[in-house]
């Protein structure tokens, strides 16, 4: 393998990361082929010694991944964290998978299940007093107030779990990861 | 599989063996790579995630230095956090390797 077709692969398999990381990346390996070649190494034995560049990639991926969502919580990093543990196969997809799209989706009906609520409870404030509604108009705003705020907190402790599980789960791939990484590196 | 806990082995230290290295002066990419594919049978590029990880956790930081010939050398040297860390982890593997000592001397 040619210094040009290790950097293009590993350009390849680093397509997601962001501009800066990946100029970051590229310039260790360039500076690694540029120090091999003043010490007389040919292109392919370098390539060679530095080893399989989708792999690196990979790895490099994860890395990046990972310390994202430690610096900042959202759900794009959640999702290219997940993706890229998944990617270094820290995350086992047969036995994890399904208890994590199960909880994702139980996520999902929830936050849709707040959602509603909360439109809910707006439209029984609004139309309330204007419905014939037992309690009169100020128990239909009220229910609606309660309502809202009801769905309000729900969706905040709901946040709250869901930062929590992502961080469980990156917690154990990474303590996976480390244990899995050299079975992961041995070709 | 001899072969595949052989590498597992090796792989498994290579943050300590970073870290060592660096507790004995500063340095850059290219020469810990060597110094340690030349110890331990292990590809060089590996190093550089490695980097990635121990620079993302605190425990080396980077500096950069003209080089002789070519573009500036960014050296890694070890944070006050690189040389608790690698302290412990050197008595941890002190530890592991003289209990696994033992085991082998007795069999």
């Amino acid at each position: 393998m040619t210094k040009a077709e290790f950097m293009a692969r590993l350009r390849r398999g680093l397509a997601a990361l962001s501009p800066v990381a990946l100029a970051e990346v590229t310039a260790d390996y360039e500076a690694h082929f540029e120090e091999a070649a003043a010490a007389g190494r040919s292109e392919e034995e370098t390539a060679a010694a530095l080893g399989d560049p989708d792999r690196l990639a990979r790895e490099l991926r994860a890395e990046y991944g990972l310390k994202a969502w430690e610096d900042k919580k959202s759900p794009a990093n959640a999702t290219g964290a997940i993706i890229a543990l998944l990617g270094l196969g820290a995350i086992d997809v047969l036995i994890l998978a399904p208890i994590l799209f199960s909880l994702i989706s139980v996520i999902f009906t929830l936050v849709f299940v707040v959602i509603a609520l909360f439109f809910v409870g707006g439209a029984v404030m609004i139309a309330g007093p204007f419905v014939d509604y037992g309690g009169g108009p100020v128990m239909a705003v009220l229910a609606g107030l309660g309502l809202v705020g009801g769905a309000t907190g729900f969706g905040a402790l709901l946040t709250l779990a869901t930062v929590g599980l992502i961080n469980a789960l990156v917690w154990y791939a990474r303590l996976h990861f480390k244990l899995l990484k050299p079975a992961i590196e041995a070709q | 599989m001899p072969e595949a806990i052989e590498t597992q082995l090796k792989k498994g230290v290579l943050a300590l063996c970073v870290l060592a290295l660096l507790s004995r002066g500063d340095g850059y990419a290219y020469d810990i790579a060597s110094r340690l594919s030349g110890a331990i049978d292990m590809g060089e590029g590996t190093i550089y995630p490695l980097m990635r990880r121990l620079q993302a956790d605190k425990l080396v930081e980077t500096y950069l230095v003209e080089s002789p010939a070519g573009p500036p050398r960014k050296y890694y040297r070890l944070t006050d956090a690189g040389r608790a860390s690698f302290a412990q982890q050197k008595a941890e593997w002190e530890t592991f390797a003289g209990a696994v000592n033992n085991i082998l001397g007795e069999g």
